[in-house]
């Protein structure tokens, strides 16, 4: 009679366990995904703060940099500012212009073309190993159809148009306008370089003529910077 | 007679205290594993209560009874049948089968008990 007691006990504990465990997971669900919420809640008021510090700290900045500008400037001032300019100028940020050549690359003949062949496609390979090309014998910078080369400026194929710093460059002849440290030597050079005899070997006509006066524009867009930190100020 | 009725009550309150949750995709089986072990408890009782009580019966009748509801389920969720809802029919009507049983039975002895008195 006992055993049979504490069997039916047993057994009554493991329903019992059972039943309140469906309980619990039915009435509160394992919650993987609220916690995730809630660290999307804690990290967004989180930023929402650094974005309050950021912006006062801007505005302290823009206060010195008035209360400089009011005082008249203070050399340290004036020598981070040329920095600032010339690294503007080296990155390409700037509009360039003085002695160089202009590069014209059009379709070989005209008037063969749409009679029995179509018209030659740049492919997006050759123009980058022309502008690797240029670079290697010492252009200071280049621009392609009014765009200025810039160390991240991407050099695509999109549905058979050439995308250059995201724009696109379609019409022929397309113009590139190169300032080099030795603007004969270049123009020497690369009218006999690889890149432009494989433009020719595409049918098309690459000129290279020394120019007095070109203007390249500016680099337009925005710099993505992705690998660089700014460094933690030492106080 | 209050030992099983502690039991359950201990089980609950352990089920509740120790916080232990299935996943999700699993909570069907352990409602179909509840039912099973709850349609054998209420078969044990009524084998008690018509004093054909087997412990060796009972046991593997519990045991058995999960194991095989879960497993019916499982199938079921691999063969793309809902071979679960045979297993809550079955253990269903079985249920409501060995409850009726013991009101009966339990209202043919209260009877008899007035009776006598």
């Amino acid at each position: 009679m006992k055993d049979k007691q504490f069997m039916f006990a047993t057994i009554a504990l493991i329903i019992g366990g059972m039943l309140a465990i469906q309980f619990e997971t039915t009435n509160n669900p394992i919650t993987r995904d609220t916690r995730d919420l809630w660290e999307l809640r804690a990290d967004l008021e989180k930023e929402k703060q650094r974005q309050q510090e950021l912006n006062e700290e801007l505005q302290r900045y823009s206060e010195l940099l008035n209360k400089y500008k009011t005082e008249g400037k203070d050399e340290k001032i004036e020598a981070m500012e040329k920095a600032l300019a010339d690294l503007k100028k080296q990155a390409g940020l700037t509009t360039v212009s003085g002695q160089g050549i202009v590069m014209t690359i059009e379709p070989f003949n005209d008037e063969l073309i749409g009679v029995d062949r179509p018209l030659p496609q740049i492919d997006p390979d050759m123009l980058r190993r022309l502008v690797n090309e240029l670079n290697r014998y010492d252009a200071r910078e280049i621009s392609i159809d009014g765009q200025r080369i810039v160390s991240k400026t991407p050099i695509r194929e999109v549905n058979g148009d050439i995308y250059i710093n995201n724009e696109p460059i379609s019409t022929f002849p397309i113009e590139i306008k190169v300032l080099a440290k030795n603007n004969e030597k270049l123009h020497q050079k690369i009218i006999a370089s690889l890149a432009v005899e494989e433009f020719i070997r595409e049918d098309f006509l690459v000129e290279s003529a020394p120019a007095e006066k070109v203007i390249l524009p500016a680099f337009d867009k925005e710099i993505k910077v992705k690998f660089m930190k700014p460094a933690k100020e030492e106080t | 007679m209050w030992l099983p009725v502690l039991g359950l009550l201990l089980g609950l309150l352990l089920g509740f205290m120790s916080d232990i949750r299935v996943p999700p995709e699993y909570s069907n089986y352990l409602s179909i594993a509840v039912l099973a072990a709850l349609d054998t408890l209420f078969g044990g009782i009524r084998a008690h209560l018509q004093g054909s009580f087997e412990d060796k019966v009972f046991i593997t009748g519990f045991f058995f009874n999960i194991l095989l509801a879960a497993g019916l389920a499982y199938l079921g969720v691999h063969l793309g049948i809902d071979l679960y809802l045979a297993a809550i029919f079955a253990f269903g009507v079985r249920l409501f089968n060995n409850i009726a049983v013991i009101r009966r039975l339990l209202i043919s002895k209260w009877s008899d008990s007035r009776k006598k008195a």
